[in-house]
Order: C-alpha cells, then sequence, then structure tokens
C-alpha cells in the first residue's frame, strides 16, 4: 500500500451494533459480561464508553475485533462495518485482515504491548508483511509521517526499541501502529492510564487531531470520564455489561439522566466545583458473580429504586437523541410529558 | 466507633462467622485441598498411587518374613499366579522383593528431600531478603555447591562408608543436591521483597522472622512444594542409579540392587528369563514418579488462596 | 510533627562509556507536616514525590538534608534507634493489589503489627481482635465481613482501606499516600480521599499527599497545603485551594491546564498553558529547569536558576497573599482551571 491519499476521500464507516452479548464460562455456568447492547457510532465521531472494571467495556471492544478469547464467548448480536459487514461472521484470514486493515486497535497498555526484541521498525514491516503490504518503502514513510504528525522524530522511533521511549511515546507508537494500514474504525482501550497529566492531554489532542485529519470513526474506551470528555463527541455509559445512557457528550455530562452517570460524574474529583457536593457512589462495582439475574443491574447502589427495579429489566428508551435505560428516569420524564400536556 | 463516609460492602450477606481461630483456617485450608485436588481425575490417581507407595514403604516389610523364601526349584521363574512378577536368582518372589525394597528407597528420597528443600529454601531466603554481604558469601557457598562432581565424591565416600541406613544415603544425597534450589528460592525473594506487601511488614516493623517466615514463606510455598516432590524423584533415580551401577555397596534389599542383579547377574538384556526381575523395579520407579508428577499440578491451586476456592 | 530541610537525593544511572550518571531526584526540598495537616506533593513522573514519600516514611535513604521527627534529627540517631520514630510514618501503597499477602487473611494481617503494639504499649493480647475490628470499622468497612477473607475477595477500594487500616495499627502521626487512590474506581475514589480527610479529623493524622492529579488533592482537607514538584525541586508553594485557583508558575499552570474538561458542565480556562515539549530524559540542569518546555521562557531563564520564595516571592507582581512561593522569574496569575458552566 501506497501514502494513498484517496483513503481521506472515502467516507468514514459506520459502525452498529445490534444486541450484543459475549459469556463468559465460570464454574457458576456462563454469565454475561456484555449483555444486549446496542450502540451505533456515527461516522467520522469520536464516541466514548465511559465504565468502571466490571462494566464489560474491553470486552466490548473485543467484540469489535471478534477477538473474544476463551473462556469468553459471543453468545449473540452483530457487528456492522460499512464496506467489511458483520464482523461477527468473519473467520480466520478474513478476520485477520481485518484487523489492522480496516479496523485499527491500540491495546490497553499499550505501553507494555510492544515487542521488546524487537526495534518499532521491526516490527512495524513485521506489521506490513503480515497484511501483504507491497510498498513497504511506502509503508515506512506512512509511519514517519505519522510519527512526525504527533510530534517526534520517525526516523530515530523506529530505530529504537521500546524501553528506549518513555511512556507516552509508547503510546504514540501504539496508535501510529493501529493507523498506518489506513484502518478507518479505530478502537483505543484505556489510551491514557498510567500517563501523566500533561501527556494524558498530549495524547488526547493527538487522538483528536489524527481522527479529524483521517477521517475516522473512532470509539475510545475508558474509566475516566474526564478523558472521555476532552476527546469525544458521543458518551455510552456501561454499568454491569449494560449500555445505561448514551447520548452527546456536553448533554450526558451536562444533564444526566440515569441514576449511575449521575452518581458518577458527582464522584469525580473535579478543580472546580463545590466540593460539599462531591461525593462516592455507594456500595461497588458489580463483579460477573454478583451481577443480578432479573431486573436493573444497578438498583444496588440506586437511590431512585423503586419495586419494579427488583424485577424488570428497564429498556433503553431512546428520546431526542438520548438513550437511557431506567425506570426513574423514564417515569420522570413521563410525569414532566404529562405536566406539559395538562 | 462509629462508622463513616460510604461503608463500601458494609452489608454482609453471608457474612462468615468471626472464627478465624488457627484450627479453623487449617480445617479450611484441607478442605481446599480435597476440592483441588476432586478438580481432575488425574490428580486422585496420583495421590492414589503415592499413598499406595506409602503404604508399602510403611507396611510392606511387615507382610513378608525379614528372610524371604526362597524357591531352588524355581530359579528365574516365569509370571504366574504365584509368583506375578517372576522369580529372582535364588527363587524369591519378584513382587515381595520390590515391596520389601520400596522403604530403604522412598525413605532415601524423603530424607534427601527434607533436606534439600529445608538447606535450599533457608539459604535462598537469607541470601535474598539481606542481600549485601551476606548475599554474596552464601552465593558462593551455594556455588561451590553445584561445583561438587557428586559421583566421584560418593565413590570416595562409599569406600569407608556403607549407607546402611537410608538416613545416611539421603543426607549425604541432600547435602550434595541443595545448590539449585538455594538459587531458585533467592531469585524468588528478590523479586517478592520488592512486592508492596513486604515494604509494608517492614515499614511496620515487624520482626525479620515474621516477614520472612509467614509473608515470604507461604508466598513461595507452591513452589518449594513442587521442589520438594520432584526431589523425591530426583533422590529415588540418584540413589537407584547408584546402586545399579554397584558403587555402592549393598546389604539390603533395594529397586537398584534389583536392577543390577538383573543385569549384570541375571543377564535381562540378552535373555528374557530375567525380564520381568528388570522390570518390576523399573515399573515401581515409574508408577512413583507418575504419581508425584500428577499431584505437582496442583501444587499451585493448593497454595493459592484464589485457585483454591475456585 | 515532621520537617524536611534541604533533603537530596541522587540517584546513580549505570550505563555509557563513562560510567555512572548521576540523576538527582530531589534539589533541596524543605517541608513540614504538622499534626492532623495535609500536605500535598504534586508532579509528573520523574518529578521525585514518590522517593520523597519513602525517605519520610524511612523506607529509602537520603544523601543530603535532615528529616526531623518530633523534635528529633534522625541524623542524630543509629539506624536501630531510628527505627521507632519511622514506625511513626506509615506509607499507603498505590496499588492495593500488591500491598495485601495474598495467603494471608485479613485477619493474620492486621494481627500481626497489633501483636507488636500490643507487645509495645504493654496491652494484653485480648485487646487485639477487639482493636483489628475496631480498626476496620474506623475506616469505614464491616469487620464481620472483611476478617475472615484474602484479599482476592474483596473489590479495590475495600483492600486500600484495609491497606488504611494496617497502617492504623501503629497508631501513626503521619499517613504517607502515594497515589493512593490511582487504582480505584472512579466511583470509589472520593470515599477514599473522605476517609484520609475523616481520619485527619478524629485521630490527628498527620496526611503527606502524593498524587499527579491536583484535583484529588483538593479532597483530602480545604487547609491542606500544596507543593509542585518539578524534576526534583519544588517549583511552587502554597495553600492547596490557593494555587490551584490562582497558580503563578508557569509549571503549576500547566498541570492544572492539562486536567480534562468535562465539556458540558464547565468550560475550560481562559488562559490555558501548554508546554512547548514533552518531557525528556537526560535534560541539562543549567537555568530553570522548566525553561526549556516553558512557553514564556527567556533569555536569563536559560543560565539562572530560580529560587523558591527568593526569585518572585510573595511582594512581587503576582503573590501579595502571605504563604505563596514559587520560583519563576516571570510570574503571572493566569486563569487556567475550568470554571462550571453554572457561574
Amino acid at each position: 500500500m501506497t501514502a494513498d491519499t484517496t483513503a481521506h476521500d472515502i467516507e468514514a464507516p459506520g459502525v452498529r451494533i445490534r444486541d450484543l452479548t459475549v459469556v463468559y464460562k465460570t464454574p457458576a455456568g456462563e454469565l454475561p459480561a456484555v449483555r444486549g447492547v446496542d450502540l451505533a457510532l456515527a461516522p467520522g465521531t469520536i464516541t466514548g464508553v465511559v465504565g468502571e472494571s466490571g462494566s464489560g467495556k474491553s470486552t466490548l471492544a473485543l467484540s469489535l475485533l471478534n477477538a473474544v478469547q476463551p473462556p469468553g464467548r459471543i453468545a449473540a448480536g452483530s457487528v456492522e462495518i460499512d464496506g467489511l459487514g458483520d464482523v461477527l461472521t468473519l473467520r480466520g484470514e478474513d478476520l485477520r485482515r481485518a484487523r489492522g486493515r480496516q479496523v485499527g486497535y491500540v491495546f490497553q497498555a499499550a505501553q507494555n504491548s510492544l515487542n521488546p526484541l524487537k526495534t518499532i521498525g521491526k516490527q512495524l514491516l513485521d506489521l506490513g508483511r503480515s497484511h501483504d503490504v507491497e510498498d513497504l518503502r511506502g509503508l515506512v514513510r506512512d509511519a514517519k509521517d505519522l510519527l512526525a504528525r504527533m510530534g517526534m522524530d520517525g526516523a530515530r522511533v523506529l530505530d529504537s526499541y521500546q524501553h528506549e521511549l518513555s511512556g507516552g511515546m509508547r503510546q504514540r507508537v501504539g496508535i501510529m501502529l493501529a493507523l498506518v494500514l489506513n484502518a478507518k474504525v479505530v478502537v483505543l482501550d484505556e489510551p491514557t492510564t498510567a500517563l501523566d497529566m500533561i501527556t494524558q492531554a498530549t495524547i488526547l489532542r493527538i487522538i483528536r487531531e489524527v481522527h479529524e485529519e483521517r477521517a475516522l470513526t473512532t470509539l475510545v474506551i475508558t474509566h475516566d470520564v474526564g478523558a472521555v470528555a476532552e476527546v469525544a463527541d458521543s458518551l455510552a455509559v456501561m454499568y454491569g455489561g449494560r449500555v445505561v445512557e448514551h447520548g452527546p457528550v456536553t448533554e450526558v455530562l451536562g444533564d444526566a439522566r440515569h441514576p449511575y452517570t449521575q452518581g458518577l460524574i458527582r464522584a469525580i474529583p473535579r478543580l472546580s466545583g463545590d466540593l460539599s457536593l462531591a461525593r462516592a457512589l455507594p456500595g461497588r462495582p458489580p463483579t460477573l458473580g454478583t451481577l443480578p439475574t432479573q431486573g436493573c443491574v444497578f438498583r444496588e447502589r440506586c437511590e431512585r429504586r423503586m419495586d419494579v427495579c427488583e424485577t424488570d429489566e428497564p429498556m433503553s428508551v431512546n428520546r431526542d437523541g438520548r438513550t437511557v435505560a431506567c425506570h426513574a428516569a423514564d417515569r420522570h420524564l413521563t410525569l414532566v410529558k404529562r405536566k406539559e400536556l395538562v | 466507633m462509629t462508622v463513616i463516609v460510604n461503608p463500601e460492602g458494609a452489608i454482609s450477606p453471608e457474612a462468615l462467622p468471626a472464627g478465624t481461630t488457627r484450627a479453623t483456617l487449617r480445617r479450611n485450608f484441607w478442605r481446599g485441598v480435597w476440592r483441588v485436588l476432586r478438580r481432575k481425575p488425574s490428580r486422585m490417581a496420583g495421590v492414589v498411587i503415592v499413598v499406595l507407595f506409602a503404604l508399602m514403604g510403611v507396611a510392606g516389610p511387615l507382610l513378608y518374613p525379614a528372610q524371604l523364601p526362597r524357591d531352588d526349584n524355581a530359579l528365574y521363574a516365569p509370571p504366574s499366579l504365584a509368583h506375578p512378577f517372576g522369580t529372582d536368582f535364588e527363587g524369591t518372589d519378584v513382587l515381595a522383593l520390590v515391596v520389601t525394597g520400596a522403604r530403604y528407597v522412598l525413605l532415601t528420597g524423603l530424607a534427601t528431600a527434607v533436606i534439600t528443600v529445608a538447606l535450599g529454601t533457608l539459604i535462598g531466603l537469607v541470601a535474598g531478603f539481606h542481600r549485601g554481604r551476606w548475599d554474596m558469601l552464601l552465593m558462593r557457598l551455594t556455588d561451590m555447591n553445584l561445583a561438587i562432581p557428586g559421583l566421584p565424591l560418593l565413590l570416595v565416600l562409599s569406600t569407608v562408608w556403607k549407607f546402611e541406613s537410608p538416613l545416611e544415603m539421603g543426607l549425604v544425597l541432600g547435602v550434595l543436591g541443595w545448590g539449585g534450589i538455594a538459587r531458585a528460592v533467592r531469585s524468588q525473594t528478590l523479586s517478592l521483597r520488592e512486592r508492596g506487601f513486604i515494604e509494608a511488614a517492614r515499614g511496620l516493623g515487624l520482626p525479620t522472622r515474621h516477614i520472612i517466615g509467614r509473608e515470604l514463606l507461604p508466598s513461595m510455598a507452591p513452589y518449594i512444594a513442587m521442589n520438594m516432590l520432584i526431589a523425591v524423584t530426583g533422590a529415588v533415580y540418584a540413589q537407584v542409579g547408584l546402586f545399579f551401577l554397584g558403587v555402592l555397596p549393598f546389604e539390603s534389599n533395594n529397586w537398584g540392587v534389583m536392577l543390577n542383579l538383573a543385569v549384570f547377574n541375571g543377564g535381562a538384556l540378552t535373555t528374557p528369563a530375567a525380564l520381568p526381575y528388570l522390570l518390576a523395579p523399573l515399573i515401581a520407579i515409574l508408577l512413583l514418579t507418575l504419581g508425584i508428577v500428577l499431584i505437582v499440578d496442583a501444587m499451585d491451586e493448593i497454595f493459592n488462596p484464589r485457585l483454591r476456592e475456585e | 510533627m515532621i520537617t524536611g530541610t534541604g533533603i537530596t537525593k541522587i540517584f546513580k544511572q549505570r550505563g555509557g562509556v563513562l560510567g555512572a550518571r548521576e540523576v538527582p531526584a530531589l534539589r533541596g526540598v524543605d517541608f513540614s507536616i504538622a499534626k492532623g495537616g495535609a500536605v500535598s506533593f504534586i508532579g509528573e513522573s520523574g518529578s521525585g514525590k514518590t522517593t520523597l514519600g519513602r525517605i519520610v516514611a524511612g523506607l529509602e535513604s537520603h544523601d543530603g538534608g535532615e528529616i526531623v521527627i518530633d523534635g528529633v534529627p534522625m541524623s542524630s540517631l543509629s539506624h536501630r534507634r531510628r527505627q521507632p520514630y519511622f514506625r511513626r510514618v506509615q506509607l499507603i501503597h498505590q496499588d492495593p493489589y500488591s500491598a495485601l499477602n495474598p495467603t494471608r487473611t485479613i485477619h493474620q494481617t492486621l494481627e500481626a503489627p497489633l501483636r507488636l503494639r500490643a507487645r509495645q504499649t504493654g496491652r494484653p493480647r485480648s485487646w487485639v481482635d477487639g482493636r483489628a475490628a475496631e480498626l476496620l470499622a474506623m475506616v469505614g468497612i464491616d469487620p464481620g465481613y472483611v476478617l475472615p477473607r484474602y484479599p482476592h475477595q474483596l473489590s479495590g477500594g475495600m483492600r486500600q482501606r484495609v491497606v488504611i487500616a494496617r497502617a492504623l495499627t501503629m497508631d501513626p502521626e503521619v499517613l504517607v499516600a502515594d497515589e493512593a487512590v490511582s487504582m480505584i474506581d472512579v466511583s470509589l475514589r472520593l470515599g477514599i480521599l473522605a476517609l484520609l480527610k475523616d481520619l485527619r479529623e478524629r485521630l490527628g493524622v498527620g496526611v503527606l499527599f502524593i498524587t499527579h492529579d491536583i484535583a484529588t488533592a483538593r479532597y483530602i482537607g480545604g487547609d491542606g497545603e500544596l507543593y509542585v514538584l518539578y524534576r526534583g525541586q519544588v517549583v511552587e508553594r502554597g495553600a492547596t485551594e490557593k494555587i490551584i485557583a490562582d497558580p503563578v508558575h508557569p509549571y503549576t499552570q500547566s498541570l492544572l491546564s492539562a486536567i480534562p474538561v468535562l465539556h458540558g458542565l464547565e468550560r475550560p480556562g481562559a488562559e490555558r498553558v501548554v508546554p512547548r515539549e514533552m518531557q525528556r530524559e537526560g535534560e541539562p540542569d543549567g537555568g530553570c529547569l522548566f525553561a526549556r518546555r516553558c512557553p514564556f521562557s527567556t533569555e536569563r531563564c536559560e543560565h539562572e536558576m530560580p529560587v523558591l520564595g527568593r526569585d518572585g516571592g510573595p511582594g512581587e507582581e503576582a503573590g501579595e497573599e502571605a504563604g505563596q512561593e514559587y520560583a519563576c522569574f516571570h510570574p503571572r496569575r493566569r486563569s487556567v482551571i475550568p470554571v462550571g458552566v453554572g457561574e
């Protein structure tokens, strides 16, 4: 592949996740880590997925590559990517090609996912060969361009071993490797975890800029609401394997409707705002084994819990571009609507 | 004291009774061991084999008269109902020889394993934990131990020492063989001592005895247990080998002695008559090794509370 | 009361044909933590903040300066005589997963130091169990639930509370909390911070809080003091709320500017400062340490090293308020932190 500029003219692909369920085999039977998730990534946008430990966010990210490892198994649903079809039906060679070519993935702790025994350049060439890139020179040129774009000396970086690079530099190398084959859908799993504040800000800015320049569709997975707020267009909040709220980032943060989102925002240490209003969520994040099998997954920590939450799982309700799965939020809105009618 | 700020997990749905006495912990531990062993049939098979050998070692000699009966009419008799593995050159039942010979072999193996592991672990722990001068000294000692040529030394020793007691044999093999374990334990200790909980123990001012004995040692328990089991098999091979080579003078009944006599006196390698006599001790050694290897597989889960409790 | 004056630490790096290279991790840091006080050290990796915490906890030596605990200079004591003093400072590790021994129950973990404490204070052994339960209740967890359990059966937040309870067994004067919430789930972080604040108020324990996230420093108490460390030097110091609201040193401003803005809830500050370059290893030491990255540096900054309090200290353009000090030749207030949308 050459440094083909035509790629920039192609429309960014859309991604539609439908009714995705991923289960893990445990001694207690198969338990769902992701359950009935519907999520659409609009072409050319950055979607942030926020969740704590056990929310299923990393499993969701892996599903986009159809890369869930045993004991995990994708039990139901589809992941459709424009120009590629349903990723979950791809097998073998087709799947391997799709990874890297169409879907770039920056792994969690990308700082540690480089091979310590090979220079970055060697790893780049390995990547090129495994995807049958004929013009390896062009590939190296692309890589250097990308690295320069991210403020690094490409030639020097390609000659380096991973231990010669700082955490922030490795993270950028990870992004370069995910993009160099001209993938149009990019998944970043915890791209800034374990980085310093200033480095994090730099990486987030780079993600945003590269995203816009290359017309990508980007998914950022993180536990850090702040990081997502800074970079994403829309925000999906996951809890206990469910997407409980999804909408434009400013609206979700400015006017959260799900009690979990509200509690999470209140629990973020911030530079501004009243200290006395800040408080941690009671209880603790669920694990696979402690997830309730019926009713709302959040009810044990919820301050607006009702009887119906014990028995019925709240449906995702879409209203003016925002999705919320909560009985209380639902009722609240209906009540408002009724009042307006009267 | 009041409970304050966001008592996370203040609800205790399945709160265990506060019984955390040693006895309860020990009972839970053994329950866990049983659970781990039951998880795979191979482990149970290993346990059965090892228990059988242990019984053989303890009770075996009691089953037979001190002087095993000879049958001059049935020298090198082929396997039969009366003699499942045939007889030897004197017409003695081979099975009886294997059973009565087990005690010496197993005792030696056990003694060797205990000594290697005790010496190796102690030296490795002290060297790794104290570092500096102690480390230097103990590791040079370890190097020397590793450099001792075992076989020639045993040859020399056997000219003055008869090794009548299996414990003497085990002592010699153990004192010769702790170097490898010391090395490995030291490197484990070096990496463990950087862990948060060891540093916390030092910060709390807990005595070194506690840190080494209660914090470091249990973390290495699976490793030590595995080494111990493998040391048993190593020691069995070593001594059987020595007897087989005829390096050691033999007075008592022993698997190695059987092998030696089968090959060098019975010509088991050339004539089929002595073949059962050769195979019986070999099978015993293989079975014992197999049993131990099958159990080793469970060690990680036994000593890790998370894996132990599923 | 713990004070440190002129603490320096030099790490020797191996490598190069010229042999060991000396890297200063701390360059003469002064600080003091009063009973029940809160002092936060902020900085990026490589700032020396973790090293400082370990020195204060007695887990690492230092090459220059003096630590004084309750009026006793530590350099005057033998290694053995120092131990009881450093036991009054307990370190809370960043990683609650490695800080607890996986093979020991929480009961065992608390029992060992409590027995030691009982011996030291002449209490009967029967005191130990009651005290263990008391400490766990104090850190907000149910003793009946936690005591018989192993660490792997607890969540990260609970483990960190157990780690704090274990530190309290020694009745410490100061807790050194090194990134104590960075590995805890976001929804639970404030709980741990509130706990530290509560322990300050109820037990009079001082807290030395080490973090790269300035925002968390606000939550361990409004009366806290903040030190901004850059490459081993304190570049700005003052009341926490004051420095967050009115940072003067460009490095502090860069740190604050880097904190993500919760769009929808807040607007970015008007004068956010972005450093010119990323931090590099092995930078030269001449002049201001931040000069190469600073967007406002001048000729003078390249050659002269500003001193905390003297250069640009109180009295100059920016910092009239007593107590706020900084090491910068060109101090200027900038509004860099996000502003709430409602405000």
